[in-house]
């Protein structure tokens, strides 16, 4: 028990209490409640031990770069620079809690201040909170937090109108947040390039908010967006989720009129670490900062005048305002932000550009591979993407993908899982680090399929 | 301000260094609206400049590692840095959260184990890891207990009680699943009222929301009386896990006649809160409750003879949806890194976790003792007074700073900031809102002896001090104390925005 610095020396303690056991701390749990006997769990092990059997369990999953890799449907499989982790995990940052005494927090409150500056930069909205759960639990607290600023204001208070293309988990996570509060979501829907109904979407206007995504789950980028603000008029609030690599070279939804950016923050900081920790940006026009969730860092001074860091606006938050907070939220994910905010500053405007552009083209030269394979057919060969596309297989996606996979390629997502009506598409994902020969496997091995197939 | 990250003056055309695209003009497939204009004001700065820049910010940062973090309800026990060595592996790092089962089998295998342990530890029949914050796992747990009354049609219950005690968690999260809040009010010794309750419940409760020990770190006698009541009301009990590090081998949630609970990862199982999260809250439920809880979660069959499965225990792992699932509260599985980390973390113990809790319990009514008994010698201008009287404390203590408010003007934050000068992290200050000057300290089982004697008399010190001294403090720290009214009135926010020259 290499953990208990007091082990051995409990009688030396107690005595000086005046206590004489062990158990005399444990007397005020009643008897009937107490439990009986030891835990029914394992042996304790030692560090060699526990090392030895999760380099077995792990070692027993299927990582991302052991092949040519295209599943992504919302996650990347990004690079992530050397120094990135390394720096982060400095004990002064990984051992800290919430900054509540700024005085000795003055690294993590500044890390973070800078972090929202770039989160402000990269979207073009001057406010960022220093993060959200992911992206889902991000775009649902926009969601309620659009409510609470627009109920009053609006022909239809509690109504939010939701692109119809949010993935099925998203969408879940978003039920759960707005079920409660009674807020009224209605879909839109899309046309056959997948891209939104503005004639729906003009409905929204006089709602409290519409919530959009760019990319969509199809990673299709649809410039019609750029007109909704003139489609849903001044009062309804534009809620957009973005994939974050794709805004060194797309418009960032700030500046066509978004109130509210959410998106994964994950590709900055972190990889796909089966889900999580990873964390969801959220960033706004000032109208919505004494409402929206999360901790925010502002500047200050110190006695002395010197400038310092400190938590601001908590008044907001749930230990302050209880059941009247607008959120539950206190642990977030600052420790992966910080993350986050090493890679954005590693990267530099310019190497986001690149960084965007590389994305963009690997998925442009997948996209026209498989299209020319006979047998293969393109979901929205029109349509303007990054990072991702759909792809229609014969027979179902999901054999599709076992198929390839043994023939050495985790090959992408199966649509049929999030729509049923979807079951022989695939959603192939590619990024900055998949390469020509990976795209070539990709292709014979799904030209592979529709000769099985057929 | 010339130390931030904005501040480095690298080249306007250089940037992180990247491999060529795999093809030039992708851009034009964009169609030129949709195109970004102006890149965003990110700084320009080398590796070199971002290490340094970096490891400076960590030097004015205060964590475990640094000192005694004795700061109550939060757990700050040391971080074992195997938990971090392991997540390093790509078989988490790289792994995404949607490959089929047949490619994770591993992963499953440990969040099977970790299901099974955590119901053990509490006595709760079955275990969902996917909420990722203690916040979110009191928000999934009112979901499910929400949908249990749904169904019942018992939808008259729209009330949940919390103590006035309580983590300001736990009303926000029923208070966002469309409860009202009820809160009781505590007895004169900070225990739970039972008469508050029984005239409380009713036909409209559908929860009551509560930790033991409590906030103010005592064992709840009466706990198992408290949950009669609820019960006999037809509402559910709900367990906030933040103070589980006290009671584990000892008594559970299920004994005390819980319904649901949560566990903090990041506090019991000692996944690192980095500043503010990640945490992992992953929640148990009794049998009456576990068809409601997120999808999904991992459930494994046997193999036929002979065959040892992935992970060669025999056994096949798979993912499955509870029937009357309310869906998902995270996109995901929810914090896996965190999960892994705790595994790795609760198999140091094993059947032995009953120690860990001996030991928090143990260091928590030393610190309090030592700190409550002071060389007579000393001229201490005023003692602190209990909390909550009680024989034993568990894992945590509050002390009402009072007296010595009263006495010199000195106030609990004061006190707070003088200790930084000391080397400590401060206690958890004004919390909870019933004990007037709160401080509470919660040393954990991962510090010395000699830690808890020397915390206790640098205490008294302060106690002791020239009150001036202590009302100006911090004095030793990077920075002087830090005016919250001027960043509230002045929301600067961001780094100022610089203009485009045109």
């Amino acid at each position: 028990m290499d953990q208990l610095p007091n082990l051995g020396r409990e009688q030396e303690m107690l005595d000086i209490m005046g206590l004489s056991s062990m158990k005399d701390l444990f007397e005020d749990i009643p008897v009937e409640i107490r439990s009986e006997g030891t835990l029914p769990l394992p042996l304790p092990q030692t560090e060699e031990e526990i090392l030895r059997d999760a380099e077995k369990l792990l070692g027993a999953n299927v990582n991302l770069d052991s092949r040519p890799s295209f599943i992504s449907a919302g996650l990347a499989r990004n690079f992530v620079p050397s120094m990135v982790p390394m720096i982060a995990t400095r004990g002064e940052f990984l051992t800290s809690y919430t900054p509540y005494q700024p005085e000795v927090s003055q690294g993590m409150l500044q890390a973070m201040w800078e972090f929202q500056t770039m989160i402000s930069e990269l979207v073009g909205l001057p406010i960022s909170n220093v993060s959200m759960y992911d992206a889902s639990t991000s775009a649902a607290e926009a969601i309620t937090c659009a409510v609470r600023v627009k109920s009053k204001k609006v022909e239809m208070p509690n109504t939010v109108y939701v692109s119809e293309l949010v993935p099925p988990h998203r969408m879940s996570v978003i039920e759960n947040y707005t079920q409660g509060v009674g807020i009224d979501i209605r879909k839109i829907p899309h046309d056959e390039d997948g891209f939104l109904d503005l004639n729906v979407a003009a409905e929204a206007s006089g709602s409290c908010a519409i919530y959009v995504e760019q990319p969509n789950a199809f990673g299709i980028l649809d410039k019609g967006l750029l007109r909704l603000r003139e489609v849903v008029g001044d009062n309804t609030a534009i809620i957009v989720g973005v994939d974050v690599t794709s805004l060194g070279i797309v418009e960032p939804p700030g500046n066509w009129g978004a109130d509210i950016v959410v998106g994964e923050g994950q590709p900055f900081g972190i990889g796909p670490t089966a889900g999580g920790p990873i964390y969801g940006i959220f960033a706004c026009k000032k109208d919505f900062l004494r409402l929206m969730p999360g901790r925010i860092v502002g500047q200050s001074i110190d006695t002395e005048g010197k400038t310092a860091y400190t938590l601001t606006l908590s008044t907001r938050e749930q230990h302050i305002r209880r059941h009247r907070a607008t959120s539950n939220i206190c642990s977030n994910e600052t420790l992966i932000a910080l993350m986050g905010a090493m890679h954005m500053a590693l990267l530099g405007p310019i190497g986001l550009e690149t960084l965007s552009t590389r994305i963009l083209s690997s998925t442009r030269m997948a996209m026209d591979e498989l299209s020319s394979v006979e047998g293969l057919e393109l979901a929205f060969p029109k349509s303007p993407v990054f990072r991702e596309f759909a792809v229609k297989v014969p027979g179902k996606s999901s054999e599709a993908l076992s198929h390839i996979f043994e023939l050495g390629v985790i090959g992408g997502f199966d649509l049929g899982q999030w729509w049923p009506d979807r079951g022989s598409w695939i959603l192939i994902g590619c990024d900055e680090r998949t390469s020509e020969s990976d795209i070539s496997l990709l292709k014979k091995t799904l030209t592979s399929w529709v000769e099985e197939s057929s | 301000m010339s130390d931030t990250v904005f501040d480095f003056n690298g080249s306007k055309d250089a940037g992180w260094s990247q491999p060529s695209p795999l093809t030039e003009n992708s851009a034009s497939h964009i169609p030129e609206s949709l195109r970004r204009n102006r890149l965003p004001d990110w700084p320009r700065a080398s590796e070199p400049e971002l290490v340094r820049h970096y490891t400076k910010l960590s030097q004015k940062n205060f964590g475990i590692d640094t000192g005694f973090y004795p700061l109550g309800s939060c757990t700050m026990k040391h971080n074992p840095r195997l938990n971090e060595k392991i997540v390093q592996n790509p078989g988490i790092d790289r792994i995404h959260p949607l490959q089929p089962e047949a490619q994770v089998q591993g992963l499953l295998a440990i969040y099977y184990e970790m299901q099974e342990m955590l119901a053990i530890c509490s006595g709760m029949d079955a275990v969902t890891l996917q909420p990722v914050a203690g916040a979110q796992g009191e928000f999934t747990a009112i979901r499910c207990i929400q949908e249990y009354h749904k169904e019942r049609g018992d939808n008259q219950r729209d009330k949940v009680i919390v103590p006035d005690s309580a983590h300001g968690t736990n009303p926000a999260s029923a208070s966002m699943c469309g409860y009202q809040i009820i809160e009781i009010p505590s007895a004169h010794d900070g225990r739970i009222d039972l008469d508050a309750l029984r005239s409380a419940v009713g036909e409209d409760t559908a929860a009551m929301m509560i930790t033991n020990p409590s906030t103010l770190g005592v064992f709840e006698p009466e706990i198992a009386e408290a949950a009669e009541i609820v019960h006999s009301a037809g509402g559910q009990m709900y367990y906030d896990g933040a103070n589980f590090n006290a009671i584990l081998g000892k008594t559970d949630p299920g004994r005390m006649g819980f319904d649901a609970v949560h566990y903090n990862l990041h506090k019991t199982f000692s996944q690192p809160h980095g500043g503010g999260g990640p945490g992992s809250g992953p929640i148990g439920v009794k049998n009456h409750l576990s068809k409601f809880l997120p999808t999904p979660l991992v459930g494994r069959k046997e193999l036929p003879h002979g065959d040892f499965g992935t992970v060669g225990d025999g056994f096949w792992y798979h993912w499955e949806s509870p029937p009357s699932s309310i869906g998902k509260v995270q996109q995901w599985n929810g914090n896996a890194g965190a999960v892994v980390r705790a595994w790795a973390f609760y198999r140091r113990y094993g059947r032995d976790l009953e120690r860990m809790s001996e030991h928090a319990v143990l260091n928590a009514n030393y610190l309090r003792f030592r700190m409550m008994n002071p060389n007579p010698d000393l001229n201490i201008h005023a003692m602190p007074i209990e909390g909550c009287p009680a024989e034993v404390v568990k894992h945590e203590f509050t002390l009402s700073m009072s007296p010595l408010k009263d006495a010199t003007g000195v106030t609990g934050k004061d006190v707070a900031k003088r200790l930084l000068d000391y080397g400590y992290m401060a206690p958890t200050l004004y919390f909870p809102q019933i004990v007037p000057e709160c401080l509470m300290f919660e040393p954990t089982e991962t510090e010395s002896k000699e830690v808890l004697d020397k915390f206790a008399e640098d205490f008294h010190a302060i106690l002791a001090e020239d009150p001036d001294i202590v009302l100006t403090a911090p004095h030793t720290t990077p920075v002087g104390r830090v005016d919250e009214v001027w960043a509230a009135r002045n929301l600067i926010l961001r780094y100022p925005k610089v203009e485009p020259s045109s």
